[in-house]
């Protein structure tokens, strides 16, 4: 409860910085007041359209998110359990870890132009080397007495993959998830600003083409808020789950 | 003799740190050997060997078991799977209630290993060796985290498994009282770099009794063997 009240009161000065800092410029085009903004993200966010970006916006992270964890958890153990496959495509990971998103960017609107894809695949390959060294690190992190255990009694390599290495990748799976959803929507907000078709970083987009400066606060502060309250949804379901796989 | 499990001349070092040197020792089918060191001699090592989890430096394991079973130090029992799972993972046509039953954790078998205390989780251990139905158990210090209670019921109930059914069981221990009480044949290791120091047949103990006259006084006398010079290094 104590903690509860001392991040009311961060936000609390955040908010006042943000007043003071607003009155002492006086200019709205570049910092608009707080009060002003909240309106605007109040108004923004009771419209259709604003609701159907959020959601369009909403739904490229899930997917982006989904298929870098589809994807790279079997990669990720494959790669664990194989030094020769590790060291052979660990090169490849890095350089797509490495690549800055702007380089993606050019590639995909070469590609595919303007629209849903683009983003998506942007927030993937930001994600997708997470989720295999995670799942790596996992594998190699593995207690190695267990497998010890399983070899003495001849159990099926099979057996031992499915109960003993994927048994063990819950908590990364859920390290994955914590560590990239927050990633996961700022990546994609920027991809649709630069090369998504709809969403909120293309309203942000327009907003600032039309120098509503106002409404670009507004829109990322919705952003900001719809990204903590994915990753406290989340953080919400993961304590659960990790209760439940501690039980299991 | 027919010899189900035989080591050759066999040696074991890790870099220069010589642990093993030149044990020779053949275990028959159904014959319970004991083997007592003083700590550090490398007695889990020559297990581990026995049982194929590790190669020697040189010599020669022949292990004719068709299912060898190990009863580790540590649990080792899979974190995110029930005691049952943790049974049925290493044999999944085996009678999980039975082996729960003789190490009395039957009423445990839907609980997470996290659940249970250290000596709860050796007893699944122990469980885990008895579902595969193995013709050599290894057990390495399988009690030493149980209580004198336990320890005693456990002992009995291998024994008697051993009566009903006999297999070659090979364990190490500290303890005089659990050698003499689970073997017919005790091995003293001297420390390390191990080998054979000595080799004691025991006659055959009827009634496994403790406090029994007889059995005191086999205990004493390996007590004594145990404080020779040569034993502790």
């Amino acid at each position: 409860m104590k903690n509860f009240w001392r991040i009311l009161a961060g936000i609390a000065i955040l908010i006042l910085l943000w007043q003071l800092a607003a009155l002492g410029l006086n200019r709205s085009i570049l910092i608009p007041a707080p009060s002003e903004t909240l309106r605007l993200l109040f108004h923004n966010f009771t419209t259709p359209n604003m609701l159907l970006a959020a959601g369009q916006t909403a739904w490229k992270v899930l997917f982006a998110l989904a298929l870098a964890i589809f994807l790279g958890l079997p990669l990720g153990l494959l790669l664990g359990l194989s030094d020769a496959a590790y060291n052979l495509l660990r090169p490849l990971i890095m350089v797509v870890q490495a690549v800055p998103v702007i380089s993606w960017l050019s590639l995909v609107i070469f590609t595919w132009g303007i629209g849903w894809r683009g983003p998506i695949f942007i927030s993937f390959l930001s994600l997708f080397p997470v989720a295999v060294l995670t799942s790596v690190a996992g594998v190699h992190d593995l207690d190695k007495d267990l497998l010890e255990m399983a070899r003495l009694y001849r159990v099926p390599w099979k057996k031992v993959v499915r109960e003993i290495h994927l048994g063990s990748l819950p908590p990364f799976i859920a390290a994955i998830l914590d560590v990239s959803i927050g990633q996961a929507w700022k990546v994609t907000l920027v991809s649709e600003y630069l090369c998504g078709g709809d969403g909120l970083g293309e309203a942000i987009l327009t907003a600032r083409m039309n120098v509503d400066i106002p409404s670009v606060w507004a829109l990322t502060l919705g952003a900001v808020l719809l990204g903590l309250l994915s990753e406290a949804l989340i953080k919400f379901v993961l304590r659960r789950f990790r209760h439940a796989w501690k039980r299991s | 003799m027919e010899t189900l499990l035989k080591s050759t001349n066999l040696c074991k070092s890790f870099d220069d740190l010589e642990v093993l040197r030149d044990i020779n020792l053949a275990i028959a089918p159904g014959e319970r050997v004991a083997l007592l060191g003083p700590s550090g001699a490398g007695k889990t090592t020559l297990l581990k060997i026995l049982a194929g989890l590790e190669q020697p430096t040189s010599g020669s394991v022949e292990n004719h078991a068709q299912r060898t079973a190990f009863v580790f130090q540590e649990p080792r029992l899979i974190p995110w799977c029930s005691v049952k799972n943790n049974l049925l993972f290493v044999n999944p046509f085996g009678d999980y209630k039975e082996a729960l039953r003789s190490v009395e954790m039957a009423d445990f078998a839907d609980y997470p290993p996290a659940d249970l205390s250290g000596g709860m989780r050796q007893r699944v251990n122990l469980a885990r060796a008895l579902i595969t139905q193995p013709d050599l158990l290894i057990l390495d210090e399988a009690f030493h985290s149980l209580d004198l209670g336990v320890k005693m019921r456990l002992m009995e109930s291998i024994h008697q498994r051993w009566k009903a059914k006999p297999f070659a069981l090979l364990c190490v221990t500290h303890d005089p009282k659990e050698a003499l009480y689970l073997a017919d044949r005790i091995v003293l290791l001297s420390a390390r770099p191990a080998s054979v120091l000595l080799e004691k047949k025991e006659k055959a103990i009827q009634k496994r009794e403790i406090t029994s006259p007889d059995f005191l006084a086999r205990e004493a006398e390996l007590i004594q063997l145990l404080s020779n010079k040569a034993y502790l290094g």
